[in-house]
């Protein structure tokens, strides 16, 4: 049936109904009160770390207050390249580079051959929906400030859960303190550190100053500045690669 | 009333321009909506992209959900189509040259379209598909930007 051409001649006949230029501008000023709110609530929830806001710098951090951690700053020599390495603790592949590649490193920054730097990242936690990155990032900041980084960095990676997201608790954390080798009163210090969340500041900055450099995924690998994650085959290879960039 | 008046099964670029219009409309709301309730995995997909720079990706990161949901919900109700066509495809054309981009750079990530987002395995990529995927919705967007008239739209009750 045709429609009724009354009803088709009032459909073409300018309306009375809301006014275009006000109905657009309210929707458009909807759309930057919605925005900017968004941005705001964004940048009030981007800090990672659910811990108490301490912001001590700790021992042996290199290159600014989100810098890494220097492994061995008694050992290395002085033309010897930087390897610096970004890693998650709750990171998958981390730990297998971790397994693969950390014997290597661990020899050749104990023999100066390497200024061997550990950027701890926290952006899992975005991902997992937890703050075991962080929470363990700081713990291995407090056994720096103990002394025990090289150890307890190498026990979190070893004890990572199968299961991706099952994350850290606290008493792991300190188990792992344990096994690191931190004891007696310099464990009271340790427990201090973490349950106050003393480097709490210094977990942001690390992924802030690392992302700003273009770190967007771990396990990241740079020889002097280099991205060398690609190439990375076999630990002597990157001996090798080691050998070659030393001046 | 005035809108079964003017429906007509018929035709079916009116079908076309429904369907296209639903389609950006519900696909936008879906991607934002995945994605609005955790701004910091927002902003870390569209850093992962290494595209803008750190703070000013942060920002689109946290804008992003908000203006996909705001011109998805225009495009269902059909109010301003062409317009919201027009927003829907920029989008579109923006992400699409945004995974090009990681693809071309050899970058491993998840696009970060509906949620997720960062450095993936590479053997987990999917860049053609979701290439493809947003050439088809631009291409509803593309429609709409030329024929932005659709039956069950607030742009026909409003404005006639």
């Amino acid at each position: 049936m045709r429609p009724d051409a009354s009803r088709k001649i009032a459909t073409v006949t300018p309306k009375s109904g809301p006014n275009v230029v006000v109905l657009g501008a309210v929707i458009a000023a909807a759309l930057v009160v919605a925005v900017v709110v968004a941005i705001v609530i964004g940048n009030n929830s981007k800090s990672g770390s659910s811990t108490a806001s301490g912001n001590a710098v700790p021992v042996g951090v290199v290159g600014g207050t989100g810098g890494g951690i220097l492994v061995n700053p008694a050992t290395n020599k002085s033309n010897a390249p930087t390897l610096d390495v970004y890693a998650d603790f709750q990171c998958p592949v981390c730990a297998r580079f971790e397994k693969q590649f950390g014997p290597a490193l661990t020899a050749m920054a104990k023999a100066g051959e390497i200024k061997y730097v550990v950027h701890m990242m926290s952006f899992l936690d975005t991902n997992l929906g937890n703050d075991s990155s962080a929470r363990a990032t700081n713990a291995a900041a407090c056994a720096a400030d103990a002394g025990k980084f090289p150890e307890y960095h190498s026990a979190v990676f070893a004890a990572q859960p199968a299961n991706e997201g099952d994350g850290y608790t606290d008493a792991r954390l300190t188990e792992i303190a344990n096994s690191a080798g931190i004891t007696g009163a310099s464990l009271t210090t340790w427990q201090k550190c973490t349950s106050s969340g003393q480097h709490a500041q210094y977990v942001t900055d690390v992924a802030t100053t690392s992302g700003k450099a273009g770190v967007t995924g771990t396990p990241t690998v740079k020889l002097n500045g280099q991205d060398i994650t690609k190439t990375l085959s076999t630990p002597d290879a990157l001996v090798a690669q080691v050998k070659a960039a030393t001046k | 009333m005035g809108l079964s008046s003017r429906w007509d099964a018929g035709r079916l670029p009116d079908v076309i321009g429904l369907l296209a219009r639903l389609i950006l409309g519900v696909v936008l709301i879906w991607a934002g909506a995945a994605k609005v309730t955790r701004p910091a995995l927002s902003a870390l997909a569209v850093r992962a992209y290494k595209i803008l720079p750190y703070d000013f990706a942060g920002y689109v990161g946290y804008a992003l959900p908000v203006v996909e949901i705001l011109v998805g919900l225009l495009l269902v109700i059909g109010l301003f189509t062409r317009l919201s066509a027009v927003l829907g495809g920029l989008l579109m054309l923006a992400f699409i040259i945004g995974i090009s981009w990681a693809w071309a750079h050899g970058y491993s990530i998840d696009c970060g379209c509906f949620g997720g987002g960062g450095t993936i395995a590479a053997s987990q990529t999917q860049y053609p598909l979701e290439i493809l995927r947003d050439v088809g919705i631009a291409a509803c967007a593309a429609w709409l930007v030329v024929r932005p008239r659709t039956p069950y739209s607030l742009d026909i009750r409003l404005f006639g």
